[in-house]
């Protein structure tokens, strides 16, 4: 595989797929783009016996394409173990996204540009994870927001103008302090090596002074506290997974959230490694703040949509508080939450876009009861929902067990907010199971309502089966990004000594 | 330092793009006094002629630069770049200009020769360092840009918005001619670098002239608080006119600005990066923000070219070569951006009925699904997503605001950007989520179609692959910093 451009056909492949669809008839969409999704996620898979899992820390696929030498610009791709995952998990939920939105009914018009936005997404998610330049990563981070300002926009329930806004809004507002602090280390560089730079690992061996450093951190900071979001940064999300259609809102749940955290670790803790061990405590607590705060709000949802959209925030909230605990079991927890709620989340939410489907309301009172008579659905959501409550076995209880081991490993008492945050988190997906199995007065309107099959059964199972496969085999996933997180853990020590 | 002026025959072959442009301006001139009623395709072959020779001449002599008649007009790789994108875009503005001025039946044989003088005032305006050359070239620009902005007769607003022009801009005219006086009572001289590098005995001479000459400047770039004749001038002038002051114009007031950089450091390093940052701050966020309240459209625009100007200007306040970078790469984004955005009103313009109000464009994609997305591309390179031309000129300018430490503007221009997402995007959502209640007809020649989608995609090509336009501007930078 040595020079084959696994990342940039992974690119290329979904534009040509937009490309193609131009020119057909509209019913040929969707096939064409399942195809070429379809493409993309085999190639993934394929792609991963060449993928050295004993050298993960290193980067592997590696292309490169000069862009603009005199400031060190250049088209830098490449994966190494935490970007291999996210990249994966980017092919997955982009082909489940595109296998729901062939049956779901809220997609009945303008089916065209609904596919070829998608693809886009496809290929600037792959960008995104894939750059090893700041700025392409910045312009790749930025793209994505167009494609689902429109989805949202257009596809969307009844507030959808309101919701894109606001989403666009927040974000592209919020990432420019991102640009200002990406210009600012290549300036910096300029300043201490004499020419400018954007690639990842020149900005590795600049030097700050600590109030430099940490003004710099918070710049990046608010960019990826939007996106990721943390309390109380979170509330675009709401309206923005709320009001997107189904595919939409597993798109951004599972992969554009992940943006975020992905970015939080590895240009935050990266390029800043002491502005993050001096911002620490602050960061934790934070992320615990988020977990608790997320799920009481949660609870108090009675749209479904807005509901699962509140879970993911606290979810998020495990992701950040075991990032910064800075050891290997916390950093362990995160990446693999980050997996595991891309799992959870695409299912949640689509399981609200079905009994939207069958019930036409999104309200919790609504659907009582509502999956009893779908035996094969009711089984799924069951798994789905104890994954994402964390219980052994399911895919989330890795995030949750070890973010509380790494914590343990500062006090005690750290380790007993996180458990009270996991608690927390437990609550509202109890209430929601309870509220979808057991509460009914009314059952002869739901008995004739038709069960889970063909493409939306397929979708469920393309996300169910790897989050089993997370909660029973999790030392599969450990071998992506232990060497990563190893390596992260030396440098940090070099870095900051102890 | 004694100036020696050597009586040598001025080189001309340094002044053919501007013979070949004023010649042809000459025979529009006589073309309109033969006969009684011009055959505008006749005017427009001539003028496209006239223009292609200039700019082959240009383009073939690129490294023919130098200084000629003692020291007045100057040629630089920076006046080359400037004088070809004004020729370029000259020629752009005449394939549109024509059904245009017809629909509004204002088809006036002035028009050909006047826009010609129009770019020889700007051609001259980007190369030369003298004050007197400045002057005049300066006028040439602006009496050209007052009388197209009237040029639409039967209408009200295009003559309040010349009047409003002809008196603000009469105004900096005075007030930077006044200035170069006091600079010449400095130094003696009526060169700008030997202005700035003098060391004479009354130095608030010096900074009354050059305030007083940068006032000038300031009201014909439309920098707050001297802007005031700017949303009426660019609204109330023909669209294409409008096109052309927001991408020509610009381009030609800010170079003697922007000519000023290198020297600043030595006098006025400190007093230059506050007085221009704070008019930058202001200009950026006063327009954006009055922007955001605007319901027609073409107004709007004209305040979001106000905003552009404080964008370009927080450049300018870091007098290094990245700022100067960052500037140039802006103001050549910018000429494109403005023009192609103006260019779709002028289109839109012919449709019945059409008043430019911003409910007006709900459902455009429905019905003119090509334009629709073509200014889609072009708001949202006036916003700064990439990867367009846009978004290069802001990261460059965020660049040189982290090189010269100057982290409040910075913020300032990440909120002043926040508060311009808020107008644009409103217009791509109600051309895109909103459904039309009726369609429109509007017939665009394929010539028109052809230059918006050219304009599409070069602002797309030169965001994606900025380097095309790069190594010239940073080449014309580091040229004009090695004085």
């Amino acid at each position: 595989m040595e020079g084959f451009p696994l990342i940039s056909l992974s690119m290329i492949l979904p534009l040509l797929g937009s490309l193609v669809m131009v020119f057909l008839r509209e019913e040929f969409s969707k096939w064409v783009a399942l195809l070429f999704s379809g493409l993309v996620f085999v190639l993934s898979l394929l792609s991963l016996p060449f993928f050295d899992f004993s050298n993960a820390h290193k980067v592997q696929f590696e292309e490169k394409y000069p862009l603009i030498s005199e400031l060190n610009l250049s088209l830098h791709l490449g994966f190494d173990g935490l970007s291999y995952i996210m990249y994966i998990l980017t092919t997955l939920v982009s082909l489940v996204a595109i296998v729901w939105s062939i049956r779901d009914h809220q997609i009945n018009h303008r089916l065209k540009e609904y596919y070829v936005w998608f693809l886009l997404t496809e290929t600037f998610l792959v960008g995104v994870f894939a750059s090893l330049d700041l700025m392409v990563f910045y312009v790749f981070y930025e793209l994505t927001l167009v494609p689902m300002f429109f989805v949202i926009g257009i596809w969307g329930y009844k507030l959808r103008m309101y919701s894109a806004y606001k989403f666009f809004i927040y974000i592209f507002v919020s990432s420019l302090f991102l640009l200002l602090g990406i210009v600012s280390l290549a300036v910096q560089h300029y300043k201490q090596f004499g020419k400018f730079s954007f690639n990842y690992f020149d900005l590795l061996n600049n030097s700050y002074s600590l109030e430099f450093e940490v003004f710099m951190f918070v710049l990046f900071l608010i960019a990826f506290a939007v996106k990721t979001p943390i309390v109380p940064f979170h509330t675009w999300l709401p309206d923005a997974h709320g009001e997107a259609p189904t595919a939409g809102s597993v798109v951004l749940a599972a992969v554009l959230l992940k943006m975020g955290t992905y970015a939080l670790l590895r240009f935050n803790i990266g390029l800043f490694p002491e502005a993050s061990v001096f911002l620490m405590p602050i960061m934790v607590l934070w992320g615990i703040f988020t977990i608790v705060f997320a799920s009481w709000f949660t609870i108090s949802q009675s749209n479904v949509k807005r509901f699962v959209a509140y879970s993911s925030v606290s979810h998020m909230g495990f992701v950040v508080a075991g990032m910064f605990l800075l050891n290997s079991e916390g950093l362990r927890a995160s990446i693999t939450e980050m997996f595991a709620h891309g799992l959870t989340s695409s299912a949640l939410f689509m399981m609200a876009g079905f009994i939207y489907n069958r019930l036409h309301s999104f309200n919790m009172q609504a659907l009582r009861g509502s999956i009893k008579f779908m035996p094969l659905f009711a089984v799924l959501v069951a798994i789905t929902g104890f994954s994402s409550m964390g219980l052994p076995g399911g895919s989330s209880f890795w995030g949750k067990f070890l973010t509380v081991v790494g914590a343990r490993e500062y006090t005690l008492l750290l380790a007993f907010l996180v458990v009270v945050g996991a608690f927390f988190s437990a609550v509202y997906v109890l209430y929601l199971l309870k509220t979808l199995y057991l509460d009914t007065k009314e059952e002869s309107r739901l008995i004739h309502f038709t069960d889970l099959r063909g493409f939306k059964l397929l979708a469920f199972l393309l996300v169910v089966l790897p989050m089993l496969m997370v909660g029973f085999l999790p030392f599969l996933f450990f071998a992506f990004y232990d060497p990563y997180i190893n390596a992260l853990l030396n440098y940090l020590l070099l870095k900051v000594g102890g | 330092m004694e100036q020696i002026i050597k009586l040598e025959f001025p080189n001309l072959w340094l002044l053919l793009p501007e013979m070949a442009v004023l010649l042809t301006g000459f025979t529009l001139f006589t073309l309109d006094l033969l006969y009684k009623r011009l055959n505008h395709a006749l005017a427009i072959s001539v003028s496209i002629v006239g223009y292609l020779i200039a700019l082959l001449l240009l383009l073939f002599n690129w490294n023919l630069q130098g200084e000629t008649f003692y020291g007045l007009y100057h040629r630089d790789s920076f006046s080359n770049l400037m004088q070809a994108f004004m020729i370029a875009l000259t020629m752009l503005l005449l394939g549109f200009s024509y059904s245009y001025y017809k629909h509004r039946k204002s088809l006036y044989g002035e028009f050909y020769y006047i826009l010609n003088f129009a770019l020889a005032g700007g051609m001259f305006l980007v190369s030369s360092y003298n004050l007197i050359v400045l002057y005049v070239a300066l006028e040439a620009v602006s009496i050209s840009f007052y009388i197209l902005t009237a040029l639409l007769r039967s209408d009200f607003n295009s003559k309040e918005g010349a009047f409003k022009y002809l008196m603000l801009g009469g105004l900096s005219i005075a007030l930077a001619s006044y200035g170069a006086g006091f600079m010449y009572l400095y130094s003696g001289s009526l060169d700008l670098r030997y202005i700035l590098t003098h060391i004479g005995e009354n130095k608030y001479f010096l900074v009354l002239g050059l305030v007083l000459f940068l006032i000038g400047f300031a009201i014909k770039i439309g920098a707050v608080p001297f802007h005031f004749w700017l949303p009426d001038a660019y609204q109330g002038a023909p669209t294409p006119i409008t096109a052309y002051m927001a991408s020509v114009g610009k381009l030609a007031f800010f170079a003697p600005v922007v000519r000023l950089m290198p020297y600043v450091q030595e006098h006025f390093a400190h007093a230059w990066v506050i007085t221009v940052s704070v008019i930058s701050a202001l200009t950026m966020l006063y327009g954006n923000l009055t922007a955001l309240v605007q319901k027609d459209v073409k107004r709007l625009l004209a305040y979001s070219s106000i905003a552009h100007s404080g964008y370009i200007m927080a450049g300018i306040a870091v007098a290094e070569v990245i700022g100067l970078k960052a500037v140039l790469y802006f103001l050549l984004a910018y000429s494109l951006m403005g023009f192609g955005s103006f260019m779709v009103l002028a289109l839109l313009e012919r449709a019945p009925e059409w008043e430019n109000k911003l409910e007006q464009f709900s459902g455009m994609r429905f019905y003119l699904p090509w334009l629709a997305f073509s200014f889609m591309v072009m708001l949202l390179a006036l916003l700064g997503v990439p990867p367009t031309v846009g978004f290069v000129g802001k990261a460059l300018v965020f660049m040189s605001l982290s090189f010269g430490s100057l982290w409040w503007l910075a913020i300032v221009m990440i909120v002043a950007t926040g508060i311009s997402t808020g107008y644009y995007l409103r217009i791509t959502a109600l051309m895109f989520m909103k459904d039309s209640n009726r369609g429109r007809e509007l017939s665009v020649s394929n010539l028109e179609k052809f230059l918006i989608v050219l304009l599409v995609v070069s602002v797309v090509l030169l965001g994606a692959v900025p380097i095309i336009l790069w190594n010239f501007v940073s080449f014309s930078a580091e040229n004009l910093f090695m004085r």
